[in-house]
């Protein structure tokens, strides 16, 4: 791990960005608060994600977090704090207008999220718009928004695209009263591996980061974007812009390097993505 | 309200809605089809109740339209058979839009038409001799609304096989929790404490917060990712400035249970 100097990083107060090798971090540390999201994090967010994204290095994204709780949603202490509440928000909300997950920002690179302990409520943002969801054995999923008169919305209707409806719904409905497993989240699809014991789940992510940028990174952000955008159509349309994004490769360098350096047993030399950004 | 073939009632929160033609495997006949969409609206009217089990008596959840009314007196059905037609029907809460959270409590065999109230339930659990199956084609008739509304909600592969499988297969309950169809297997005669303990767990959260979360949710099947995310955005911002919004978390601050606004759909 480690690798070449890199350009200037963005100074951040609530989350760690690193580098490891072609593998982007982005850390939620926020620890003392169990990475709840305050308005400065918020902001933070939308810069990590365009920093890793901008950068032609980083190949894939891990997305994870600092002591016992992956994320935790909004800072409820400052929402009940200092007399602006949700309002903050509203404007950004109203419009559908939000920037904190790899979703918003248009990130065309695979995201994994390794959720590392609680999460809950607000955190399932980062696991309804990651492409990859991996979990410590001792993860814990709940989303306690109804058991405090808010309402669940915009990251379960993002899972409930890509896990069975019927969890979904009733973590909205039994609130902050029963956690999911790791185990149960496993079964459902919701992650596709439980890392055990809790401790080797940076390891199993940089390696399973490392194993998915053997793949092109123009071949892998084409993909991306056919099967995000199939979530918004109906199948045939869905099947009719999957298509376009296919052809939008052909012809590509990466389209010879692959078969060749599979014919010469070796490891493909991809064309580096300056940016991978529409 | 009292009907011939639902047991109805409300115990504190909870409303129970019990489909009540044992000797017939609780099939629909028209009487029933007239009682459901009463027996929904009724428990949506009442502000006491906060959620709604719905389960059956006897052997079976439900298995659907009754065939042998079907069979021997057509005319009973004209009006079912108007509102199929015309993609009205009112048999589930769903159909009713009724936005209490709803548990389907599955005691037994559910089939065909009976799956309709899986698909439209939120929360879904069954007793271990629960079994599922469509037997639709086998008797010649088509399987799509309650199919259509299960392939957005499970893995498809498990919907398309009963379709297809008709009346010669049957779904256990486990695999139905596995496939994420349902969240639980209970021992068969403890499916009734179980719902009540879970609707009761579910009756402690804001009700006017779960009918927006629920008006959201279900909106989502309707549209594409962002456009569902731009309508649910809008259901979460009707609550900023609720009453529960500032009960809940003094209720918790002070560990206490929320006393939550009452409130009507």
């Amino acid at each position: 791990m480690g690798g070449e100097a890199r350009a200037a990083v963005g100074d951040y107060q609530h989350l760690i960005v690193e580098r490891h090798g072609p593998v982007g971090w982005l850390i939620n540390n926020r620890p003392e608060q169990l990475n709840a999201m305050n308005a400065h994090m918020r902001g933070e967010f939308a810069d990590a994600w365009l920093e890793l994204d901008a950068d032609p290095d980083v190949r894939v994204i891990v997305h994870t977090g600092n002591g016992r709780a992956f994320q935790t949603g909004v800072d409820v202490a400052e929402i009940a704090s200092d007399g602006v509440g949700m309002q903050r928000y509203r404007q950004s909300v109203e419009d559908f207008d939000l920037h904190f997950t790899s979703w918003h920002q248009h990130v065309w690179k695979p995201v994994i999220t390794a959720v590392n302990g609680i999460c809950a409520g607000g955190a399932f943002h980062w696991v309804a718009d990651a492409d990859i969801v991996i979990c410590s054995s001792d993860a814990q999923f709940f989303d306690p928004h109804v058991s405090i008169g808010q309402v669940v919305s915009i990251e379960a209707i993002g899972l409930m695209r890509k896990m069975p409806v019927e969890a979904v719904m009733r973590m909205a409905f039994v609130g902050r009263h029963e956690r999911m497993s790791a185990a149960r989240a496993y079964e459902l699809g919701m992650v596709s591996e439980v890392v055990d014991p809790p401790d080797r789940l940076r390891d199993r992510a940089q390696a399973l980061g490392e194993t998915i940028a053997r793949n092109s990174p123009a071949a892998m952000a084409a993909t991306k974007r056919a099967l995000w955008g199939a979530l918004e159509v109906g199948l045939t349309d869905a099947c009719r812009a999957g298509a376009a994004e296919l052809v939008s490769m052909w012809g590509h360098p990466d389209q010879a390097e692959g078969p060749a350096a599979f014919a010469d047993k070796r490891e493909p030399d991809w064309q580096r993505q300056e940016s991978a950004r529409r | 309200m009292i009907f011939t073939t639902l047991d109805v009632w409300r115990d504190e929160h909870v409303g129970w809605l019990v489909f009540d033609r044992p000797d017939r495997g609780n099939a629909m006949d028209a009487t029933m089809l007239n009682d459901l969409e009463a027996a929904w609206q009724e428990l949506d009217r009442d502000p006491e109740v906060r959620v709604i089990v719905n389960t059956g008596n006897g052997d079976a959840f439900q298995t659907g339209l009754d065939v042998a009314q079907l069979a021997s007196d057509k005319d009973a059905l004209r009006e079912q058979s108007r509102r199929t037609k015309r993609a009205e029907l009112k048999l589930t809460a769903w159909h009713n839009r009724v936005w209490k959270p709803v548990i389907a409590a599955v005691n037994g065999v559910c089939a065909g038409g009976g799956l309709h109230f899986v698909a439209d339930a939120d929360i879904v659990i069954a007793s271990s001799s629960a079994t599922f199956l469509d037997p639709h084609v086998s008797i010649g008739q088509v399987t799509a609304s309650e199919a259509i509304a299960l392939v957005r909600k499970s893995p498809m592969e498990a919907i398309c096989r009963m379709a297809f499988m008709g009346r010669h297969e049957r779904m256990s309950a486990e695999r139905a929790r596995e496939l994420g169809i349902l969240s639980e297997v209970v021992e068969p005669a403890l499916l009734r404490d179980r719902a009540r303990q879970l609707a009761a767990t579910v009756a402690r959260n804001s009700p006017a917060a779960m009918a927006a979360t629920k008006r959201a949710l279900w909106g989502a099947l309707e549209l594409g990712l962002t456009d569902a995310c731009r309508a649910g955005a809008q259901e979460l911002i009707s609550m900023w400035g609720h009453p529960d919004q500032a009960e809940g978390p003094a209720a918790w601050a002070e560990k206490r249970e929320p006393q939550w606004a009452t409130t009507s759909t």
